[in-house]
């Protein structure tokens, strides 16, 4: 269940679910990259371990499990009934790559008018959106670190704004550059962190924070690389 | 009139941010996008105030909102409280912090780092305070329907 949901909701739902299923002594602990559960049966225990890649962030998965689950609790079909229902959500279409590879400039492109940039700020932040979808995409691929991740692409994204103030355009770069930067600032991460201490679980909160921290970090220094290494080429060539 | 465009604009980029989060009906976009509207729209209400405030007014708007259309649709808070919360993450105090670490303007860094450290604070304790409050009283109206029994 981790498409994005909260430490508290995966333990109490896998509870809830393993009493309405008859298991009334069982102990379910989850923290952000594992989910451990022990069932005693009669002569043995069975224990279940599963490391949990983070995946990205699925709110429809994450609502539909959750109705899933509900139902489950209610009705305790049998268990392929219960299989087949869980394998049609898993099976639901995402998004076309087209669709998530533009709404991420559209992101770009309402945070800067947002902000207060112009027309023109907006449609260069558009295409540092697209840069940054695509980045990420492919950093996922190669399987970087969070932290590189974010640094590189706030690299990158930076460089078009940049360049054209350079060049003389009358952008405003900070509005477009934090227009962008929306698209990765970890935002939900913030309010995820809360929603688990005040469920008492602080293990995770500490864990969430770090990466917060961390990812924040990465941002900043990936966007100040490129400041001011464009100060310094113009520095240099004047 | 001056808040309209800010806040349409906040809507917009909440439904774009929904669709990248995989959100697929328009009820859950549309609802998302209201929350984040209302909550940038108090944000801006509240201009003659400190920043700090502000956040939190804001934040305790959009979580209360997020709570209340939970129990609408029967989904997770979770939902809308991810997409509303967007327009008030601090993105622009991020960058205003770094621009001024690189100016090596130690005063103005500092000032900008606090007040970007504290209205991350601000949101997540109005965060959390709604959320525990909608908890309590679920489990309170829990308990008065069918008898003492513990939440998990």
């Amino acid at each position: 269940m981790q498409n994005g949901a909260e430490i508290y909701r995966v333990e109490e739902s896998m509870q809830f679910l393993l009493a309405a299923y008859g298991c009334v002594e069982s102990e379910v602990f989850a923290i952000p990259a594992l989910v451990m559960l022990n069932i005693p049966g009669e002569e043995r225990n069975y224990t279940k371990m599963a490391r949990v890649r983070t995946s990205s962030l699925n709110l429809r998965r994450l609502y539909l499990l959750n109705a899933l689950c509900r139902d489950l609790c209610r009705e305790t079909p049998d268990l392929d009934e219960a299989e087949r229902r869980f394998a049609a959500i898993m099976e639901e279409p995402l998004h076309t790559p087209l669709v998530n590879f533009l709404t991420h400039g559209l992101v770009a492109f309402f945070f800067t008018l947002f902000w207060g940039g112009t027309l023109l700020d907006a449609l260069v932040a558009f295409s540092c959106g697209l840069i940054v979808q695509k980045m990420v995409a492919f950093m996922n691929r190669v399987l970087a670190n969070i932290f590189f991740t974010n640094l590189i692409t706030s690299l990158l994204l930076a460089i078009p704004p940049v360049a054209l103030s350079v060049v003389g355009a009358g952008v405003h770069v900070d509005k477009i550059i934090i227009g962008t930067i929306m698209l990765l600032v970890p935002g939900i991460a913030i309010t995820n962190v809360m929603r688990d201490v005040l469920a008492g679980d602080f293990l995770t909160a500490l864990t969430r924070f770090a990466e917060v921290l961390i990812v924040a970090m990465g941002i900043s220094i990936g966007v100040a690389m490129t400041i001011t290494s464009s100060r310094v080429l113009v520095g240099w060539l004047l | 009139m001056r808040f309209v465009m800010p806040c349409f604009y906040a809507a917009l980029a909440c439904v774009s941010f929904g669709i990248i989060f995989e959100l697929h009906n328009w009820k859950y976009l549309f609802s998302g996008a209201l929350t984040g509207m209302a909550g940038w729209l108090v944000y801006l209400l509240m201009e003659d105030c400190r920043i700090v405030p502000r956040f939190f007014a804001a934040t305790i708007v959009v979580a209360a909102l997020a709570e209340l259309l939970a129990r609408i649709f029967k989904a997770p808070a979770t939902i809308f409280l991810i997409v509303g919360i967007i327009p008030l993450v601090p993105g622009g105090g991020m960058y205003y912090t770094m621009e001024a670490l690189i100016n090596s303007d130690m005063q103005l860094f500092v000032r900008k780092g606090l007040e970007t450290a504290a209205s991350a604070g601000a949101m997540a304790v109005g965060c959390s305070l709604v959320s525990s409050m909608a908890r309590i009283m679920t489990v309170w109206r829990r308990n008065r329907h069918s008898g003492p029994r513990s939440l998990s």
